[in-house]
């Protein structure tokens, strides 16, 4: 037997129980990354595996790829609005943010681990970064709902981060090893990262996107591929140009996640599973890499520095880089709970093992082991608490209208128009009624129901019952009507709603509503809707508000960059519709409908 | 408050031929005109006051369908013009089509209800897609008021 045999062995059996533990993860209110740690740690060799694994560089490697394959698959997901909606106060958290982190931490190490202060800010910068793995598979499969600006910024922030706390460890090693002096060289360094990472980012992405749509392979399967090929040349680009190849792969993802690609599904679904893979991966391969025994010996000080990071250092940035941007209390104390740890303090702290020498031992060791406990207290606590956290604050939103299942048209050539598979609930809408009556929009049409095990053609009688899959074919844009019709019938957001909605620009003035609709609005007549509603609430309106007055509702229906209202939905109900009785003036017309032929 | 009450029969334009926001208003005040229903003194203030509500916010209220609307001193009563466009009508709506079915109201300044139930009666009935089907597919100004009238006696959901 080969040695790499016995290594496809245990790898099988280190994958599977990976995915075994995922399922007992919620139930254990335990994010899934610890419960990867944990199965490295036993498979390790002071576990039941024994198996001996020290290789730094290694586990270095392995955590670059796999952060690089999570990263892309982030950008893939992210789609261009929430992009809009978040950037700003993602992009203070994911610099000012961090810089704040890594300082107070870096104080707190000083003086709890009694080291000098530069060696304090390298542990400081290295546990500086939340983790995006982290944060998005507990967003994502959190069974958490949050409000789309919050999951947003935490959600760019987590992604965007990475280069900083990169920048700030391999900056405090090269002071630490007199490579380089504080100053321009440093803030050269930076500026290079963040310069060359975004433009190959860009460029990478735009020109993936252009080839894969105009490459006609004749294999399906060779797209998905084609893409990982595109990150992989991003990130071996960016850095070979001295950038950071971790922010050019998430924006390269977002780039081709954001443009209409050949075989998307297919190139998305592929990256999640790269992205589930990786994760499973590099959390063993770091969880075989560290040793519990010198863990506990640093148990004391480290659970010192956990407290500091998690109660003092992640809320101050928080606090500090969302200044500008009206968020109420609870989401910055939400926001400052969120500051997951994961694989990036752990594959930076293997840095300093790498690089220390003789002369500068840069207590590599010690830091190692200090950060590991750092980012399991984090990711086991502030993990674990995120749900009663959400619901202690209120943040929690209703879930949104049912995400019906997409299928793919099997076409490598772009068509206009969708398959969509709608599973119909219990309280959905469509439950119970006939075809005829769902009040589908022009443009979409129901190709066949499956009931059971049963196909049933669609006809104007046939009736939608719950535990239904109906398949729609839909032109484009009509998603979102059809996806009313089959949300719950409780939901406000998917209901139909009772009247059309004027959108008015935020900026109107009361005075101009009273002038014109005579509204019983209150407040000097030169204030903004927008103010109106934000005082009404009590902190500054966000998306979904609304508010009655007398017959007309005010909805804020868009909101832009930085959570600022651009839109505000009016819509006027006067009355139960149709409570009038019928024929009050004129009989009904007996002749045929004009125009038009029969009703379809 | 029903279509009846306030749609003026004369002021009705199957084949509207502007195809931007300004020239479909003017058609439209033009057919109030034509009625009767506004004096021509007033016409160009009129047009003025539905482009500035306009201003706050495009009345183009998504699935082809706008509902310009305003107050003006000069109308004794709330009195309303329907047009329907084939080619389409550049609206600035939100969801960026242009427009096909176009309501018109005038409304005078002391009858806010009046109003507000006008425009809430023309947006849940253009809710009805096979009324807005209907309507779009009509070819003369007795053929749409025959639909409006249908409307008003609900023959049309909701």
């Amino acid at each position: 037997m080969f040695l790499i045999d016995t290594l496809i062995l245990a790898t099988g059996v280190l994958l599977l129980l990976g995915i075994v533990s995922s399922k007992v993860s919620s139930r254990l209110g335990v994010p899934v990354l610890v419960l990867f740690l944990m199965i490295g740690m036993l498979a390790g060799s002071e576990g039941i595996g024994g198996i001996e694994f020290e290789n730094y560089r290694l586990a270095h490697a392995i955590g670059t790829v796999a952060l690089a394959l999570i990263l892309f698959d982030g950008g893939l997901s992210t789609s261009m609005s929430s992009v809009r909606l978040a950037w700003k106060p993602a992009a203070m958290l994911a610099t000012v943010g961090v810089l704040i982190t890594s300082v107070v931490v870096g104080v707190a190490a000083m003086w709890v681990l009694g080291v000098s202060p530069l060696q304090g800010l390298l542990l400081g910068s290295i546990v500086g970064s939340t983790d995006a793995a982290a944060v998005f598979s507990v967003l994502r499969s959190g069974g958490v709902n949050l409000s789309r600006r919050l999951t947003s910024v935490l959600e760019l922030e987590s992604a965007s981060n990475d280069p900083m706390a990169i920048f700030l460890t391999i900056g405090c090693i090269e002071l630490l090893l007199g490579r380089m002096s504080p100053g321009v060289g440093l803030l050269g360094l930076f500026v290079a990262q963040m310069a060359i990472g975004t433009l190959c980012g860009l460029i990478g992405g735009y020109v993936a996107a252009w080839v894969v749509d105009r490459i006609e392979l004749d294999a399906s399967g060779m797209y998905p591929v084609l893409v990982t090929a595109s990150c992989f040349l991003t990130f071996g680009m960016a850095t070979h140009l001295g950038g950071s190849g971790y922010l050019a792969v998430y924006l390269a993802g977002l780039v081709i996640g954001n443009r209409p690609l050949v075989f998307k599904r297919g190139v998305r679904a592929y990256h999640d599973s790269l992205a589930w893979l990786s994760q499973i991966v590099m959390f063993v391969v770091l969880g075989l890499l560290c040793f519990p025994s010198r863990l506990w010996a640093v148990s004391g000080k480290a659970l010192l520095l956990s407290a500091v990071l998690i109660l003092v250092a992640r809320p101050l940035a928080v606090v500090v880089s969302t200044l500008p941007f009206k968020f109420s209390w609870r989401e910055t104390v939400f926001i400052s709970w969120v500051g997951l740890k994961g694989a990036v303090p752990i594959t930076l702290a293997t840095f300093p093992l790498m690089f220390a020498t003789p002369d500068h031992a840069l207590q590599a060791a010690v830091l190692f082991d200090v950060v590991f406990f750092i980012v399991v207290v984090s990711a086991v606590v502030q993990g674990a608490g995120l749900t009663p956290a959400a619901r202690w604050l209120g943040l929690e939103h209703p879930p949104a209208p049912v995400a019906p299942v997409t299928l793919e048209i099997s076409s490598l050539k772009h068509v206009e128009g969708e398959v969509v598979d709608y599973a119909v609930s219990a309280d959905s809408r469509a439950a119970g009624r006939k075809v005829k009556n769902l009040g589908l929009p022009e443009g979409a049409v129901i190709a066949m129901i499956a009931r059971g095990t049963q196909i049933i053609p669609p006809q104007g009688a046939t009736r939608v019952e719950a535990g239904d899959h109906v398949i729609l074919v839909l032109r484009p844009r009509m998603r979102t009507l059809v996806n009313r019709v089959f949300a719950p019938a409780g939901d406000s957001d998917g209901a139909l709603t009772p009247s059309f909605e004027f959108p008015l620009r935020a900026a109107t003035t009361v005075g101009e509503l009273i002038e014109l609709y005579q509204l019983p609005l209150e407040g000097p007549s030169d204030r903004t809707l927008v103010e109106a509603i934000s005082q009404h609430f009590g902190r500054y309106a966000e998306l979904g508000d609304s508010v009655c007055y007398g017959t007309v509702t005010l909805r804020v229906d868009r909101v832009g960059d930085g959570g600022v209202v651009e839109i505000i939905a009016m819509s006027v109900v006067t009355e139960p519709p149709a409570s009038r009785p019928v024929g009050k003036k004129k009989p009904p017309s007996k002749d045929a409908k004009p125009g038009p032929g029969p009703v379809a | 408050m029903d279509f009846a009450d306030f749609i003026s029969k004369k002021a009705i334009r199957p084949q509207l031929t502007a195809t931007d926001k300004e020239g479909a208003i003017r058609e439209m005040v033009q057919a109030l005109l034509d009625a009767g229903e506004i004096a021509e003194d007033q016409f160009d203030g009129i047009v003025q006051k539905v482009l500035d509500r306009e201003e706050l916010g495009s009345t183009g209220i998504g699935r082809g369908v706008a509902v310009p609307h305003t107050k003006h001193p000069s109308v004794e009563k709330l009195c309303g013009a329907v047009a329907v466009s084939e080619s389409g009508v550049e609206f600035a709506s939100l969801d960026g089509d242009p427009v096909y079915l176009l309501f018109l109201l005038v409304s005078p300044p002391d009858r806010p209800g009046d109003h507000l139930r006008a425009l809430e009666n023309v947006s849940r009935r253009l809710r009805d897609d096979q009324f807005c089907r209907f309507l779009r597919q009509s070819k003369t100004p007795d053929d749409i008021w025959q639909l409006l009238e249908e409307a008003d006696n609900n023959q049309f959901g909701a």
